[in-house]
């Protein structure tokens, strides 16, 4: 396989991999949900402080 | 000196058994007799560190410590900017990363009287599992001659195992903290996103990129993130939680702490020998407490490709420059990696990051309702020999090193603390390790297993025999 072939077969199937998933996105995701799942699962945010 | 540790020696500091200059003159000696095989360092800042440890001695003699690292030579990533150093990042540029800002979590820690030897090689803009370098010569493992130190923090690694500094700073966007330290035999924390700073650092992904300590424990390691982390004015993403004393619980032990073996993923396709190692350690850590139990987690391959592709479509974009102007500067590798990253559309790119956010709250949700810290291997087969590396067209070396890279990265996108814990050595004689996963911000329940499983399994004690 040519490298620029390669990077063709490596470019669709990242492609389809989005198709995948991201069919059923709700319209109220975005990326900024990201941050606040950390900040908001944080163990001290669920049980309370437990280290140190 | 090769057999202390970072906490051991600002202890023998601060009690005086120990002078810096003495320390850095020491660590000096390593670096002159066995750097020509390592390659640990891009830049030996050989006056400065010893300039600083004077200075550093001079302050003791007067009482006037400057904080917990008071002394200790510590190692920065060449991607880090440091104040009359140039960053080359790899490249073959000395100056290729010129910045106003300096390197933050750099800062901080030379703020606490940490004294910098210099700059450590790393893969050339921090894209690699691997740890070689055409410009800068790969960095060998310490613990085998000729075989991969790990990448892309490769210097800090090595140069950690090899006693030329006793903590580093490296970066890691895929792993590239946890495989050098899995690979070299120390200890190496990606923590939280938005736990430290990333500001002053060479981006390689803006939404994947994390700075991180590696040190030979678990101690040493809470100690420089204790310094290490914390909003940052210059860094928006850093988050504001408080930074609790990292060192203050490694001795609270682990009895209860619900410990997840993954069933599906991180064990499929592992090598015998290192997964063997993962479940031995399993064991010890039940020994010591903990309860383990195995545990089917949310499909990682897909925030595997998620990450994958927005690491590709960032870095591209980033740079570019020295792409379109510059191509024969870099490696095939590297080019081929970028080439990737040009051709992904803006729509994929959006789509991979609200995927993102879905998949990490349905992971946090799912999986630390059910456990406390996931335990997985961190590579999936051993070092390789760097010869057979160089062996790969750059197509099946990038193919190689994704797989290679594969345990860690869905951390990266998760956004999630791991770190990478040594676990014994393959009969090869090369180290294994394994890595834990933490809930968001739970860096110090990581650092109180690894602590706990350090001082019983005792494997920090060894150290290589350079040859």
């Amino acid at each position: 396989m040519t490298e620029a072939r390669g990077r063709q077969v490596e470019l669709a199937s990242m492609a389809g991999i989005i198709e995948r998933l991201a069919g059923d996105l709700a319209l109220s995701e975005e990326p900024a949900r990201f941050i606040a799942a950390l900040e908001g699962s944080a163990a001290d945010e669920i049980d309370g402080p437990k280290n140190g | 000196m090769a057999d202390e540790s970072l906490s051991g020696l600002a202890a023998d500091i601060r009690a005086g058994r120990m002078s810096p200059v003495e320390a850095v003159e020491r660590c000096l000696a390593r670096i002159h007799k066995w750097d020509g095989r390592i390659r640990a360092f891009i830049r030996l800042d050989e006056e400065g560190a010893l300039q600083a440890a004077r200075a550093s001695e001079a302050d003791a003699a007067a009482g006037r410590w400057r904080g917990p690292l008071h002394g200790v030579p510590l190692g920065f990533k060449d991607l880090c900017h440091l104040p009359g150093l140039p960053t080359s990042c790899g490249t073959r540029t000395p100056e290729y990363f010129v910045s106003s800002q300096e390197c933050s979590a750099s800062r901080r820690l030379v703020d606490a009287g940490g004294i910098s030897m210099g700059k450590l090689n790393m893969t050339e803009l921090a894209m690699g599992a691997y740890g070689d370098n055409a410009h800068h010569g790969d960095v060998d493992n310490p613990w085998r001659a000729g075989h991969a130190s790990g990448g892309s923090s490769s210097g800090s690694g090595a140069g950690v195992a090899a006693g030329f500094f006793m903590g580093a700073v490296g970066s890691d966007t895929g792993g590239s903290i946890r495989l050098p330290a899995g690979c070299c035999g120390v200890v190496g924390l990606k923590p939280t996103y938005g736990r430290v700073s990333r500001a002053g650092a060479m981006v390689l992904s803006w939404s994947m990129d994390h700075l991180g300590p590696l040190a030979w424990t678990a101690r040493d390691v809470a100690m420089m993130l204790n310094v290490m982390a914390g909003t940052d004015a210059a860094d928006a993403t850093t988050s504001r939680r408080p930074v609790p004393d990292y060192t203050a619980g490694l001795e609270g032990g682990i009895k209860g702490v619900r410990i997840g073996l993954p069933e599906n993923y991180f064990f499929e396709g592992v090598d015998g020998e290192i997964a063997a190692g993962v479940r031995q350690a399993a064991r010890q850590l039940e020994g010591l407490g903990a309860r383990v139990s195995e545990i089917r987690l949310p499909d990682p391959t897909a925030m595997t490709d998620v990450s994958m592709l927005i690491t590709r479509s960032e870095a591209s974009a980033i740079h570019a420059r020295v792409f379109r102007e510059r191509p024969q500067d870099l490696q095939p590798v590297v080019r081929a990696r970028l080439q990737v990253g040009f051709g992904i559309s803006a729509y994929d790119y959006l789509q991979a990051l609200r995927l993102r956010a879905r998949l990490t709250r349905a992971f946090v949700r799912e999986v630390f309702a059910e456990v406390d810290a996931l335990l997985t291997p961190v590579i999936p087969e051993p070092q390789p020999a760097l010869a057979a590396l160089k062996a790969l067209t750059a197509e099946e070396f990038n193919a190689r090193a994704g797989r290679f890279s594969r345990l860690t990265r869905p951390f990266n996108g998760l956004g999630l603390p791991a770190i990478s814990v040594p676990c014994g050595f393959t009969a090869a004689g090369l180290p294994l390790g394994f890595q834990a996963v933490g809930r968001p911000f739970d860096e110090a329940l990581l650092l109180r297993l690894a602590h706990t499983y350090q001082e019983s399994a005792g494997w920090h004690h060894k150290r290589p025999q350079l040859a």
